[in-house]
């Protein structure tokens, strides 16, 4: 399980309000692809999704104030395909 | 022997000048568009950093947490004003564009500069209040506790920003000839006082859009890329 924080944004932004979780719960994400967007002051900062795997918790929901460092979410990483498989799929062809 | 020479002065080149990309009138969705394919590029690692500098045609924008009642006329009354409306992914409240307003838009990676998004939302202020001062000898300031820029008791510029990766989009519009009558249809920030565009400042005089634009731009590199050896925090 990887945990989702928000990160520091700055010196006078210590922490954000969550503007838009572009995954619901279940969702499959992919490393590196926009997960939650956040504001502070003037600014909206996209927070991507640190691994590939299912969003299996939303901690902070649309609305709320979190401060730099709070957990935003959970996802289940995708495990990488067992070796074994592959032999299998290597003899079938 | 002489081909790493090569690649290293090529290196520093490309890091150290900005794109400037001078797009004219350009729709606001043409413009979100072009933003987003850029940011891509510079997130990749593969792009340069780029300053996009334009006019609109008349739009109202909204971000997702705008409250709608800050637009104060119906959809149907912008569009008989000749008015678009769209909805963009920035922070900051309703506003206006219009031609005569310059917009810059700097896609910019704040990995190399300091990851600091209010830091960087004052550099933009910077920009604009340099470039009012040093060219125009307007007493451009900012205000405490909000974001924009101020001569006298009125703003001239709006700012807001998206960061993706911590590479930046969206930007600042500085009102420097637009009609200002279309601000009177949205409540676009209760604290900001009365908004002015800067020909305002210049009754008996003409001020060339073309000109503003040139300074802000020289304004932007200084700030930005004010060392030869690349971006600067």
């Amino acid at each position: 399980m990887i945990h989702v924080y928000l990160p520091e944004l700055g010196e006078n932004a210590s922490k954000a309000t969550i503007s838009y979780w572009y995954f619901e719960v279940g969702a499959t994400v992919t490393e590196g692809s926009d997960l939650v967007e956040v504001a502070t002051d003037k600014a909206t900062f996209n927070v991507p999704a640190p691994c590939s795997g299912t969003l299996t918790e939303i901690t902070a929901k649309e609305g709320d104030v979190v401060l730099a460092g709070g957990v935003l979410a959970a996802i289940e990483e995708d495990t990488a395909p067992e070796e074994e498989d592959d032999r299998e799929i290597n003899a079938s062809g | 022997m002489k081909s790493p020479v090569l690649f290293k002065k090529n290196l520093a080149v490309s890091y150290a000048a900005p794109r400037i990309l001078d797009a004219g009138l350009l729709a606001y969705q043409e413009a979100l568009a072009l933003q987003e394919k850029t940011v891509a590029e510079v997130i990749s690692g593969w792009g340069t950093e780029t300053l996009i500098v334009c006019e609109h045609p008349p739009v109202v924008t909204y971000g997702r947490r705008t409250p709608m009642e800050n637009i104060l006329v119906k959809p149907g009354v912008l569009r008989a004003a000749g008015i678009d409306l769209c909805p963009a992914d920035r922070g900051g409240d309703v506003t206006y564009h219009g031609p005569g307003q310059l917009v810059l838009y700097p896609v910019l990676d704040l990995r190399r500069r300091g990851r600091d998004l209010h830091f960087y939302l004052r550099q933009l202020e910077l920009c604009v209040i340099n470039a009012l001062r040093d060219h125009y000898g307007l007493n451009a300031y900012r205000k405490q506790g909000l974001t924009g820029v101020w001569v006298g008791p009125y703003k001239v510029a709006s700012i807001g920003i998206g960061v993706k990766n911590w590479v930046t989009y969206h930007g600042v519009a500085v009102n420097v000839a637009n009609d200002m009558a279309p601000f009177d249809m949205i409540r676009a920030c209760g604290r900001d006082g009365r908004m002015a565009a800067i020909a305002s400042f210049f009754r008996d005089e003409h001020l060339p859009v073309q000109e503003v634009k040139e300074c802000l731009i020289e304004s932007f590199r200084e700030i930005f890329f004010q060392n030869d050896g690349g971006p600067t925090r």
